[in-house]
């Protein structure tokens, strides 16, 4: 005890006499000549009395006051403008004294700790690991799994990834999830059932409507004339229809509704009774419908094709889970679509006529004889699956190899427990039927514990994602002994054993070791940054190798990991988290000022971000990009949106820009313009903080506490300028907003929902101008007027001026540098797990500048970031 | 001994036998049909009958809304009960066709002494609204025969007027909402 208590006396000694001899060496002499006037005990501007305040970078606090005093004097800013300007070479060497100490004292931190701590996969990587692991490439488990935190801008930072009592619970849930489906219990592989489907189904909503006009049912690309559209009266008595077999015969479906909380337009006649891949095809078209006539339509329509998770008892109204993907119909002519997916117990397609305007003609006068109007129609959708590549399926040869599917019975096993089935009860409409039941199959084994043995020696380690010491692999093998012993079979005493790796310490946390990454640690980073998930093979095998570190392999695995699909989990989420792209429906738009505001629209915003993402990695392309671009990635519905014509259809391309034309880099993009606004206004102070943070790597201090938020004038009788200009009449607030409004005022070009605007939209009676229709869909009422008209004009900081959004991309566009800078700072934050800390300045701006020479590429700044040491040491 | 049993044996077979005799082995029956309110559903009433093997659909008389099955009733129905028979052969026909076709007993009443009521419907266009008005004009007691048909617009139901009149039959279709043209 005395002994300890020695220990830890001198440690602090060792650490205060540390702080003592650093703090001789800060420039004190500097701050005394050009500081103290202003941050002396007495004055102690911004709070900041630099004649007493101690330098202990042990502390975090203290530790970050002497990083802000650095960053000013480094940045000019202090001394102020209006105080005499200290010599340059003054300047450098305070700047460097400081820099040092503090890069010196957090090494020492560093290397005690490391960088990053021990973090737990996030629910992302958790999914994806499992996904890929069992080669099950749809299963869902993320959902329920507790939300992650987030800090430092990402959930994968370790700060944000805590762990409790309802995780454990929920990830022993999740094992035995994934054992349920990854275990097959027949000999034969689920009969592969093929079905077409009608959208108009018996006891289905679109029924109900098309008995009511909100929809006809079509024969030829004509009115059906066994069951004429819906006019004066509505069809009668629904139930007969169903009975007699209106339904149920093979017309297309035309809707002209969408869906909505009344109208749930799904293909319910088949509801996943089998998790596992199907192959979902369709065949569209659309049609301008004229009180009775099918007419060719206005253009290619777009349709949505959901995947719906059945809640409850499978009745009344569910929502979709997930789009699958918006798919085009032409005008009078039938297109076919093809997509193969996973789907889950109790999942079922759902469908939206996603490009047209919410109309309803169920209570109108005349009804579908009296509309005049867009349609959508469904000929027809397939659904064939589960689709299986081999039998027993990947997933169930992971756990048991080669091992035999017996039938298992009691009689024959009389001191055995049989092992447990779920039963999945169907829900819905669905005519897809279970097969017979096949018997209890389960797997034989002649030699338990020799099997267990060795498959547990194939399956740790891949779990683990690096080898298994024996001790480790013993203790699992002693598992299955025990179940054994206690009378289960050998597929039950496997599964305990499998269920306890899947929620062991070393499954759910990356294991890294201090200092530099082992390969096996420097594959985890890699995959879990570019793909979010488990290595694959081949990075598995280099990292046996003990080759992967190499930088010619490390360039080529970049270069393959980026080219493969499981790198658009990437795109996701990382923009899902730079750019929030998660919170994108975080509000709705207010339906007054914003009524051509739609789900569709939601959604291309996403899409068009990450195409623009994935065009730059794949391209190669300059961080420039993130402020100005000469291109843009759009479908129709955005083009028709940003006012750009000649894009036809639902699919995202890239379109070459006209010059001056502000659109195409994330800066201006709908997805960004929107989750910086609230649904009803616009704020340049919410939007110059993103843009400062996001794209500028800039982050601004917090507001005081005492400052009250500006209330926006929904009325629009004062623009937002107005009102921020009272504020920044405030010295305290001007120092910060005057870096924090000027690209929010260039920003306030666009509306909530990305649309580019002279003038505010108003609400206001009395208030402003009647709005011209533009290019707002004609089934779209308007109520909103034009109000005061929008000032884009600022000045930066450094005191350059510009009169719009388009000068304003032209001053920042130019700064490469610091915009790559700010990529590769978000890049390492993402792929490393932990903050950037103050001596990771130096290898940043390391890589920044081979990336330049290389011409400032993204992909090129990844690879950089990948050969660098900041990231190949924990 | 020996010589009782079979003594036995043989009156119990020739009983069986004589049993027999008196059981019609196939009957031809001809019963009132519910569900035939337009031309066409006599097809449809052939399809139906596709799926019951027990029993041949004979031979349909659309006007009178009857139609003529051979069956052998024990074997088809387990019963040498004509009338069980027909109750099964309806359960049967009901289940096969989600109650849309039924089998009753013929109509006792000759179609000159029945009333005929017609009734003009609006929005009566297509199949299944007919089905949706004959449904709401047949389960009234009384009714004996009735059409419906969408060319027309035209409910017509054959009544007997002991049992039901006009006013029963337009109350009946406005509980389910069916739209009524007024009377001329």
């Amino acid at each position: 005890m005395l002994r300890m208590s020695l220990s830890v006396v001198l440690v602090v000694l060792a650490l205060c006499a540390a702080s003592a001899a650093a703090a001789d060496r800060l420039p004190k002499a500097f701050f005394d000549s050009h500081c103290v006037t202003c941050h002396d005990r007495d004055t102690h501007e911004g709070g900041l009395d630099l004649t007493t305040v101690p330098f202990e970078p042990a502390k975090p606090e203290n530790f970050a006051r002497w990083v802000k005093v650095h960053d000013r004097i480094e940045s000019g800013e202090m001394p102020p403008k209006d105080a005499k300007r200290p010599p340059t070479a003054e300047v450098a060497a305070a700047v460097r004294s400081l820099g040092q100490e503090l890069r010196e004292a957090e090494q020492q931190q560093l290397d005690r700790e490391g960088r990053t701590g021990v973090r737990r996969l996030t629910r992302a990587e958790y999914e994806n690991t499992i996904r890929d692991l069992f080669e099950m490439p749809g299963i869902a488990v993320q959902g329920n799994l507790p939300a992650d935190g987030s800090a430092h801008g990402f959930d994968k930072n370790v700060d944000a990834l805590d762990i409790s009592h309802v995780n454990v619970a929920k990830y022993i849930e999740a094992a035995d999830h994934t054992l349920d489906v990854a275990i097959a219990t027949r000999p034969q592989a689920p009969m592969v059932q093929k079905r077409r489907i009608s959208l108009c189904n018996n006891g289905g909503f679109v029924a109900h409507v098309v008995t009511n006009g909100d929809g006809v049912l079509l024969k030829n690309k004509q009115p059906d004339p066994n069951f004429p559209p819906a006019g004066d009266y509505n069809h009668i008595d629904e139930g007969a229809h169903h009975r007699i077999g209106s339904f149920a015969n093979t017309s297309t479906v035309g809707l002209f509704r969408h869906e909505d909380e009344s109208l749930s337009p799904y293909f319910i006649e088949h509801v996943t009774i089998y998790p596992g891949l199907y192959r979902v095809r369709t065949s569209l078209w659309s049609f301008q419908w004229d009180k009775g006539k099918v007419l060719p339509s206005r253009g290619t329509e777009a349709a949505r094709l959901s995947v719906v998770q059945l809640t409850g008892d499978g009745r009344g109204g569910q929502h979709p889970s997930y789009v699958l993907g918006y798919y085009d119909a032409p005008s009078m002519e039938s297109r076919e679509h093809e997509v193969t997916t996973w789907l889950n117990w109790n999942e079922l397609i759902g469908f939206n006529t996603a490009s047209l305007a919410p109309v309803a003609n169920y209570a109108r006068k005349g009804r579908s004889l009296a509309f005049t109007g867009p349609g959508i129609a469904v000929d027809w959708l397939d659904i064939e699956g589960p689709l299986h590549e081999q039998w027993p399926p990947a997933s169930h040869k992971l756990l048991f190899g080669d091992l035999p599917l017996e039938e298992f019975k009691p009689a024959d096993h009389p001191n055995i427990k049989a092992p447990r089935r779920k039963v999945v009860r169907q829900l819905g409409a669905g005519k897809n039927r279970p097969d017979p039941a096949p018997g209890l199959y389960t797997v034989g084994s002649a030699q338990p514990l020799a099997d267990a043995d060795r498959l547990l020696a194939a399956f740790l380690p891949k779990v683990f994602r690096r080898p298994v010491d024996a001790e480790t692999h013993k203790s699992y093998v002693a598992r299955v002994a025990e179940r054994l012993e206690a009378g289960d079979c050998f597929e039950t005493a496997m599964r305990w054993a499998y269920r306890a790796a899947l929620c062991s310490p070393d499954f759910l946390y990356h294991a890294e070791p201090v200092g530099k990454l082992d390969d096996f640690a420097l594959a985890c980073r890699m995959s879990y940054f570019l793909w979010n998930s488990v290595p694959d093979d081949r990075l598995t095998s280099l990292a046996a190798a003990g080759s992967l570190h190499i930088p010619e392999t490390l360039r080529a695995e970049v270069e393959r990991m980026l080219k493969d699909p499981k790198s658009q989990r990437f795109v996701e989420d990382f923009l899902g988290q730079w750019l929030k792209l998660r919170q994108i429906a975080a509000n709705d738009a207010d339906k007054k000022l914003y009524p051509e505001f739609s789900l569709y629209l939601q959604d291309s915003m996403v899409a068009e971000t990450r195409a623009f993402f994935r065009e730059l990695i794949d391209k190669d392309l300059s961080a420039s990009h993130l402020i100005r671009s000469d291109f843009a990635m759009l479908n129709e519905k955005l083009a028709v949106h940003y006012g750009i014509p000649g894009v036809v259809g639902s699919q995202i391309r890239r379109v070459p820009l006209p010059p001056d034309c502000p659109r195409g880099p994330f800066l201006t993009q709908a997805s960004i313009l929107k989750i910086t606004a609230n649904g009803t206004t616009t704020s340049p102070v919410p939007r110059g903080a993103f843009v400062m943070a996001r794209l500028l790597g800039q982050e601004p201090d917090p507001p005081p506490a005492s400052v009250p938020a500006i209330e926006p004038d929904v009325r629009g009788a004062t623009t937002i300028r107005e009102q921020l200009d009272k504020h920044r009449s405030d010295m305290v607030c001007a120092s910060c907003h005057a870096k924090i409004d000027p690209p929010g005022f260039a920003l306030e070009q666009f509306d909530v929902i990305g649309g580019q605007r002279d003038r505010y939209r108003t609400i206001g009676e009395g208030v402003g101008d009647p709005a011209p229709r533009g290019s707002i869909d004609p089934f779209i009422g308007i109520s909103f007027r034009l109000g005061p008209k929008v000032d884009a004009s600022s000045s930066l900081a450094d005191g350059r001026t510009f009169n719009d959004v388009i000068e304003f991309q032209k001053l920042v566009a130019a700064d490469t540098a610091r915009l790559l800078r700010n990529m590769a700072e978000q890049f390492a934050i993402y792929s490393t797990g932990r903050p950037l800390a103050f001596s990771d300045r130096e290898p940043i701006a390391a890589i920044v500048a081979t990336a330049q020479k290389k011409g400032s590429g993204i992909r090129t700044l990844i690879h950089e970031l990948v050969q660098s040491e900041l990231f190949q040491t924990k | 001994m020996i010589y009782r049993i079979f003594v036995l044996l043989a009156a119990v077979f020739v009983a069986t036998e004589l049993s027999a005799a008196d059981t019609p082995t196939e009957v031809t029956e001809t019963y009132r049909v519910t569900g035939l309110f337009q031309p066409d559903r006599v097809d449809d009433l052939k399809l139906a009958m596709k799926e019951i093997p027990e029993a041949v659909l004979v031979s349909v008389d659309y006007d009178n809304a009857e139609a003529t099955f051979r069956f052998e009733p024990k074997q088809a129905f387990g019963t040498t009960n004509l009338e069980q028979a027909r109750e099964r052969l309806n359960v049967k026909v009901r289940g096969v066709t989600s109650g849309l076709f039924g089998i009753k007993a013929r109509c006792t009443i000759p179609r000159d002494k029945l009333e005929l009521v017609e009734i003009k419907i609006y929005g009566l266009d297509c199949k299944g609204c007919s089905c949706a008005v004959y449904e709401a004009a047949a389960r009234i007691d009384g009714v004996e025969r009735a059409t419906a048909s969408f060319k027309d617009g035209l409910l017509k139901a054959w009544i007997d007027s002991a049992k039901t009149n006009r006013a029963a039959l337009e109350d009946s279709l406005k509980q389910r909402r069916i739209p009524l043209e007024p009377a001329k």
